[in-house]
């Protein structure tokens, strides 16, 4: 009897132990896990190494803690990539659980302000910080962006990521007979002259983009809500039209972004792909290139990281390419660092945030170590202004990439941007695909907004 | 003697004691991970809450939105409308496959083997499962359209999961792919709990195989099939892995928002707009549709039994 009672003593008393340290909070799971690990780190690790780590959606920072590692030897950067889709979800339970760790959290443009308002990130702006005294060295909307409504600057971003059109130069010569991106721009200047661009580059046997949607990035002269309401600007409607008359004019060849076919485009000659091309048919395949059923595209629509990705897979088209405005002066991403509120290795945090963003030299490091990104400080900038890239034909590409990125206005940007723009794009995909009429699509997308957001007011029109 | 009985009582009594302690560390564990988040999130559901910050009070705002939204219920429907297919196939195939295995003529061998070849594709993960079959049914790509078109069972291939009126049967067709061996154990099991004495007597008086199978299978399994379809209910309503990952647009659940199940749909308040309290107040009212519906198949097929 004695022996099943303290079995029985023993076993409770190790759940009850496993539950309370199950169900403590995040803060202590992890502020305990931060203290052992610290501690073994002391215990097993001679050097001492500091310990910071840092959560990421881009893998760029894989790279940045790298290079930080071997300036600092005694620190250990341990960074964790997250998934885009999950990473405002991990780092808002974690942080608000009151996890001390991660040290470094990151965000981009359209997950920011949600997370400013959830009080994720250190107020940059008081000491030791005192970030403002940095703001003239780094592109302004780039600054604009890490600060929350209040002005507090709470993130800073190592790159810029204005967005601009990459069109091939050998195509607009025999199509246009010119490939100045000056001449160029003005083929894309608006959606109507883009629509007349299209019909030239299709009697020519091109096609102006590999999807409907490389626009996108230029859409809109406005914020989707302002003052409280939902604001749908004319642009939005002419951009709808021309991602309508895009597909039914088969002036794309139907690559759906980010898809195989839309990197192919890249490359060179890709096969037309309608509805009802059978791709598997080898026979009928042969006919359709015989036939001329093969095009080339002239033109995407990306922001300046579309530079690594055209990189690696432009292949033999490399230096045909060059890179013009678009309609507006849009951009899209960014990844925007900052120190996480309840981080208890702030100084060292905010020592590896100005090494990120603020350092000239591994601005300069980057801009090799990458490739072709393109920095956010104005120095590093001006300094590559008189690059030449020669994927580009020898185009100046950063000097360009800085006066793109002088015309932008962030006060477009809201927190509701994605779910909003989600249902415009569902609306302009049933109204092409010709499951919904106009009216019946924009109807819907009122609602949608309406269901989303019920503090928007909703003119209807 | 009179001693004894003084005593037996409270020997009783100290065992009674010692029970409560080896249940003590589940009761301890279920309170913290199943009755605070379910009292929690009713809480919530009365409140207007972002994920941080102070909650503040509502009243039944959240409950009289859910229903005034039409997304809701086209979101519910899209649920039903998958899991009613679903549930057709899925039974449908399990009780025909139930028919031959337990049929006393054919005495089909390797019970066992099939029975695990059947429950396999439950033993895949939804995430698989969906980048599985959306490579086969890919529009321009897919195995199954370059199959069809090999065949001339069709010109030009078919969009379909970019097609509304397409993509919900397809997301029923592959759930119940994933969970008809799994109903057909449970028949199974249920069929092979009868007595064998009924089907020989019925094989006696010369009774065929359908006269068998609904006079004398289907009513001795009736409780196994309640059980079958309340779980499958219960699931199906909170359908979200694979319409998640097979549509187009995360939880818009397009083309047209016809995988957008009642589950994407919290989801998308939840942990997307972070309207925290709302969410809740679907998630209660989405147990309260399934409470019903259980009760009421439960009383419908229940009382048939008695």
């Amino acid at each position: 009897m004695k022996w099943k009672k303290m079995v029985a003593s023993l076993l409770i008393g190790l759940m009850v132990i496993s539950t309370v340290a199950c169900g403590s909070t995040n803060a202590k799971s992890d502020s305990g896990s931060a203290k052992s690990t610290e501690s073994s780190v002391k215990k097993g690790d001679t050097s001492g190494k500091k310990k910071l780590v840092v959560w990421t959606l881009a893998k760029d920072l894989n790279q940045f803690g790298d290079k930080y590692k071997e300036k600092h030897p005694d620190v250990d950067v341990q960074t964790v990539v997250i998934e885009p889709a999950d990473y405002p979800t991990k780092v808002k339970t974690a942080i608000l659980g009151g996890a001390k760790e991660p040290d470094i959290i990151v965000g981009e443009p359209q997950m920011l302000q949600d997370m400013y308002d959830a009080g994720l990130f250190e107020d940059l702006n008081k000491a030791p910080y005192n970030a403002q005294s940095y703001k003239d060295k780094i592109v302004n909307y780039v600054w604009d962006v890490g600060q929350d409504s209040k002005g507090i600057q709470r993130a800073i971003s190592y790159q810029i990521t204005p967005a601009g059109i990459y069109y091939r130069r050998d195509i607009a010569q025999k199509v246009f007979g010119t490939d100045d991106p000056t001449e160029i721009s003005k083929l894309f200047a608006d959606y109507k002259t883009i629509l007349t661009t299209a019909q030239k580059l299709n009697d020519a046997g091109y096609k102006i983009f590999a999807s409907d949607g490389e626009m996108n990035y230029f859409s809109g002269d406005s914020a989707w809500v302002k003052g409280g309401k939902l604001n749908v600007d004319q642009a939005r409607y002419d951009y709808m039209d021309l991602c309508v008359n895009l597909y039914k004019g088969d002036y794309t060849s139907y690559a759906a972004q980010w898809s195989t076919p839309w990197y192919q485009g890249m490359a060179g000659p890709m096969p037309i792909l309608k509805s009802d091309t059978n791709v598997w048919d080898t026979e009928s395949l042969k006919k359709a290139e015989a036939s001329g059923q093969t095009t080339e595209v002239f033109a995407y629509g990306l922001p300046s990281w579309g530079v690594l990705t055209m990189r690696d897979n432009v292949k033999t088209t490399s230096g045909k390419w060059g890179v013009c405005s678009g309609p507006s002066n849009g951009f899209g991403g960014g990844t925007y660092i900052g120190i996480s509120s309840k981080s208890e290795r702030k100084a060292l945090a905010w020592d590896f945030l100005k090494f990120c963003t603020l350092d000239e030299d591994t601005s300069n490091w980057w801009i090799k170590a990458s490739q072709g990104d393109t920095v956010s400080l104005k120095s590093v900038l001006q300094a590559h202004a008189d690059d030449k890239n020669d994927v580009y034909g020898g185009e100046q590409m950063y000097k360009f990439w800085l006066e793109q990125a002088n015309g932008i206005d962030y006060s477009k940007v809201t927190k509701y941007d994605k779910a909003i723009g989600d249902a415009w794009g569902t609306a302009i995909s049933e109204i092409k695909t010709g499951q919904k009429s106009k009216n019946d699509a924009i109807s819907e997308f009122y609602d949608t907004v309406s269901s989303t957001y019920p503090d928007i007011k909703v003119d209807r029109k | 003697m009179a001693v004894n009985q003084k005593i037996m009582p409270k020997k009783m009594k100290k065992k009674d004691n010692i029970a409560y302690l080896f249940v003590l560390p589940f009761v301890i564990v279920f309170l913290i991970f199943n009755v605070y988040p379910v009292l929690r999130t009713l809480y919530l559901s009365f409140m207007n809450y972002q994920g941080y910050g102070i909650p503040k009070f509502l009243g039944i705002e959240n409950y009289t939105r859910v229903f005034k939204d039409k997304f809701f219920w086209r979101a519910l429907l899209n649920t039903i409308k998958i899991w009613g297919v679903n549930i057709v196939v899925q039974l449908g195939l399990a009780y025909l496959l139930t028919i031959i295995f337990s049929d006393i003529k054919y005495k089909l061998r390797g019970l066992s083997i099939f029975r695990a070849m059947f429950y396999l594709p439950n033993l895949i993960a939804a995430t698989s499962v969906s980048f599985l079959f959306k490579t086969l049914l890919d529009w321009k790509y897919g195995t199954i359209n370059q199959m069809l078109m090999a065949a001339h069972l069709t010109n030009s291939p078919i969009n379909w999961l970019g097609s509304p009126h397409s993509a919900p049967y397809v997301i029923s067709i592959i759930s119940a792919w994933m969970w008809f061996g799994n109903s057909f154990i449970i028949l199974m099991a249920g069929v092979q709990g009868i007595p064998k004495d009924y089907f020989e007597a019925a094989a006696i008086d010369g009774a065929g195989k359908w006269k068998v199978f609904s006079k004398i299978t289907l009513p001795l399994i009736r409780p196994i099939t309640l059980y079958v379809f309340i779980t499958s209910l219960i699931g199906g309503l909170q359908m979200f892995d694979l319409p998640f990952l097979m549509a187009d647009g995360g939880t818009a659940g397009n083309p047209s928002g016809s995988l957008q199940t009642v589950v994407m749909y919290l989801y998308k308040f939840g942990f997307q707009t972070y309207q925290v309290g709302f969410a809740s107040a679907i998630a209660y009212t989405l147990f309260g549709i399934i409470l019903v519906v259980s009760i009421l198949q439960f009383k419908i097929l229940g009382s048939k039994e008695d």
